[in-house]
């Protein structure tokens, strides 16, 4: 439970440490990506959460969203189309659908706890 | 069972590490200013310096002054204090521009040109503000102290506008052509051969405007009367 919240709390120093910077021509990708990342973490602690989770579609699910996000906003650089705004609205809708699932199971939990102590 | 487990756990930490480091990427291109470099060579950088020492000259001097008259406050009696404040305002007026001011200066007058055997009918031509402006830049730069166009007095904050066709200076318009442009000066003689060979020269020919410039010892700049509107200054924090 602890080791992965670790390993952001790493990841974060690190990439704050590295002073890395991506041109701006790239931004967009990484904005994207950091969107499929941030989809596939919350969508495997809800996964967690109901017992439903599962390490290999974690994991692949992790890579393919975030190439599927860079591929899409690459595609739509090349026609012309903002295609990338339909990636940032599906993962946008996703996220927020998440993070309620997330709060209502929490909330049950905690109230069966309560419930168990009455 | 448990090595898979374990494995698992690994990798998902691995995917929040690499998740962290990518918004932290992305965090600092978002928040990255633009770098502006230092391209300036050896010799603008000393200008440069130079120039802010100036300035923290300048600085320097403004503080003493006003510890000065501070000083003169703290010791004078109230009737002197009185006498005090009524000599910073008109230090403070003069500078404006708000009193009269003699002296020696040049006269420029602008006149129009007209050639008499052309038949065919010239409009007769007009000074536009830009003209007026240029010709003022000029002035400034060689070297003005102050400046009348006509009878208005110019202030730093003097407007020189085209309204409805034609040039207003103090919110007035000028009258027509001949123009009469008063500029007191410390060097007038400098000042008449810059305006001698300056380009506004040519550029008022263009115009069918011609300049003439004369050295007077004995000029009289008239003052500005007109209400002042400062509500929209503030101090700029030097």
């Amino acid at each position: 439970m602890w080791l992965p919240i670790l390993f952001l709390v790493i990841g974060l120093s690190l990439g704050l440490l590295t002073d890395l910077q991506i041109p701006a021509a790239y931004s967009d990708y990484l904005s994207i990506a950091v969107l499929a990342a941030f989809d596939t973490l919350l969508g495997g602690i809800r996964a967690h959460l109901e017992r439903k989770f599962d390490e290999v579609v974690f994991i692949t699910g992790f890579f393919f969203n975030v190439a599927l996000a860079a591929l899409l906003a690459f595609l739509g650089v090349q026609l012309g189309v903002d295609l990338y705004l339909a990636a940032v609205f599906a993962f946008g809708v996703r996220l927020f659908q998440n993070i309620a699932i997330i709060r209502r199971i929490i909330i049950d939990q905690n109230l069966l706890v309560k419930l168990r102590k009455k | 069972m448990s090595h898979l487990k374990k494995l698992s756990k690994w990798m998902v930490s691995f995917i929040c590490l690499f998740i962290g480091f990518m918004v932290a990427v992305q965090f600092q291109t978002t928040t990255a200013e633009p770098e502006v470099r230092d391209t300036r060579d050896e010799w603008e950088i000393r200008e440069a310096l130079q120039q802010e020492q100036e300035k923290q000259q300048e600085l320097l001097q403004k503080i003493s002054s006003a510890d000065k008259t501070l000083e003169d406050y703290e010791e004078q009696s109230s009737e002197e204090q009185l006498a005090t404040l009524k000599q910073s305002i008109d230090s403070l007026e003069q500078r404006l521009g708000l009193t009269e001011v003699k002296g020696k200066g040049i006269e420029v007058q602008v006149s129009p040109i007209i050639f008499e055997g052309v038949s065919n009918a010239q409009t007769y031509p007009e000074l536009s503000p830009e003209l007026l402006t240029r010709m003022i830049n000029d002035l400034n730069t060689y070297g003005a102290s102050e400046i009348a166009i006509g009878n208005e007095r110019l202030t730093n904050l003097s407007p020189i506008r085209n309204v409805n066709g034609s040039t207003y200076v103090n919110n007035r318009p000028l009258p027509s052509l001949p123009l009469t442009i008063q500029v007191l000066s410390e060097e007038p003689q400098k000042l008449k051969d810059y305006m001698e060979a300056s380009q506004s020269r040519d550029v008022f020919n263009i115009e069918s405007l011609e300049i003439d410039v004369e050295v007077k010892e004995e000029l009289k700049v008239p003052k500005y009367d007109a209400p002042l509107h400062l509500e929209i200054l503030e101090e700029t924090g030097e």
